[in-house]
């Protein structure tokens, strides 16, 4: 085929196939063979979703198996007045560490169930970097003298002054919230800003792209904490706290 | 028009207590007195005061039209308190030869040396701007990069040479910055 010819095929705009276009009796049985036994076709095929016009028989292709339910579907659940279900979800979704075990004990922790608990403390206990979760329930407080509590023990597992500053920012307490923005500014400039911006909304300041990733790591966990009910947490952290140091 | 790189001789521990008067004035939300420190008159001393916090100017972009005073204060007083100019690049293109030119990436020990010297991430919040090419090297750390440059000399570019021997040159630590 020449050059011209192969340029009008490939536009659609030639009308019958060139001798070489056509396969052979043996290359259609080839194609037709590799798949003839596959389950998968054959399967298919009784489905009637086996492409006709596909020579080859491919079988068709798979849909992803849809992403299971995650945190904030069980906190939507829960929000929607379904505790039980949400418990459910979080059991089902629970992968032994993070923030889906810190939930799913706060559940059981609200629903009394000490058995479930006794399971989950000590992996919560054990969770690193420990001052994480501390600061997360200080930064979901509302209660600001309830919250200090939670710092101080952050400030004894040694959190970095960046975390410090961005708990204490949190803050109802106008003096802590002062305190906080400033080491927040000397240990991180761009996430104070960050903060700032998005967690206490001031007036002419902007998120600072270069700190988006910090950001985005801590405040999910403290969201949802808060959106499950941070009260219920931090008595779960304290029960934490008397079996292994959390 | 692009600034060029320059190198001030840092006293670290004005730096320092530069650093902690700000912090403690910041913390007391003390604003006459921050006003005093930052060498402020008049309306941009007043300015201070229109903020919930003190702190909260600073939280403002450095382009921000009220703010930018202020973080110009800032910069200007930390420099007169604890930087002296020591030498300025004529040439825009000495960035770009520190962080780019083959002879000085081959050699790691170079390299991580000129690496630190440009890490904005390594100098107080006060001295970095955004898009500015900026740090410092503490004393050994410049004696060993000016060591380590003298004998390529002959293998350099006339700019690198010359920031070679400003280098040499400079007392103690040292920041590099464009945009002081």
């Amino acid at each position: 085929m020449g050059f011209f010819d192969k340029a009008k095929k490939m536009l659609g705009l030639g009308s019958e196939p060139e001798p070489d276009d056509v396969p052979s009796p043996a290359h259609e049985k080839r194609a037709a063979n590799v798949h003839d036994d596959d389950p998968r076709v054959l399967a298919a095929e009784r489905a009637g979703k086996l492409d006709p016009r596909r020579k080859d028989k491919r079988p068709p292709l798979v849909d992803a198996p849809p992403a299971g339910p995650g945190v904030d579907d069980a906190l939507a659940v829960r929000e929607a007045g379904d505790k039980a279900g949400a418990r459910k979800m979080l059991q089902d979704m629970d992968k032994g560490g993070g923030l889906r075990t810190v939930l799913r004990a706060a559940a059981a922790y609200e629903a009394g169930d000490k058995s479930e608990l006794s399971q989950l403390l000590p992996v919560i206990a054990k969770e690193e970097p420990r001052y994480k979760l501390l600061l997360q329930v200080a930064s979901a407080l509302d209660n600001a003298e309830r919250a200090k509590g939670y710092v101080h023990r952050a400030e004894a597992e040694k959190a970095p002054a960046w975390a410090l500053g961005w708990a204490k920012a949190m803050s109802g307490n106008p003096e802590v919230k002062r305190h906080g923005l400033v080491e927040l500014v000397f240990a991180d400039h761009a996430l104070a800003r960050t903060v700032a911006a998005r967690d206490l909304e001031l007036p002419g300041v902007e998120a600072d792209p270069e700190a988006g990733a910090r950001y985005a790591a801590f405040v999910h966990g403290r969201n949802s904490i808060k959106r499950f009910g941070a009260e219920c947490v931090a008595g779960m952290l304290d029960e934490a706290q008397k079996v292994g140091g959390a | 028009m692009r600034s060029t790189l320059s190198l001030y001789a840092m006293d670290r521990p004005a730096l320092q207590a530069f650093s902690k008067d700000l912090r403690a004035l910041l913390m007391a939300d003390n604003r006459a007195e921050l006003a005093n420190l930052l060498e402020l008159r008049g309306a941009l001393a007043e300015r201070l005061n229109e903020a919930e916090r003190a702190i909260d100017w600073f939280l403002k972009p450095d382009t921000n039209t009220e703010a930018a005073p202020l973080f110009s204060s800032l910069r200007r007083i930390a420099k007169k308190r604890a930087l002296t100019l020591s030498w300025t690049s004529p040439e825009a293109s000495l960035e770009g030869r520190l962080r780019q030119y083959d002879l000085l990436r081959e050699d790691p020990q170079i390299a991580s040396r000129i690496d630190k010297l440009l890490n904005p991430s390594r100098l107080p919040w006060f001295l970095v701007l955004p898009g500015a090419a900026c740090g410092w090297i503490d004393s050994v750390g410049r004696i060993e990069l000016a060591g380590l440059l003298r004998p390529i000399r002959a293998s350099l570019p006339p700019e690198l040479v010359a920031f070679a021997e400003a280098l040499a040159e400079v007392d103690g630590d040292v920041i590099a910055h464009d945009s002081l």
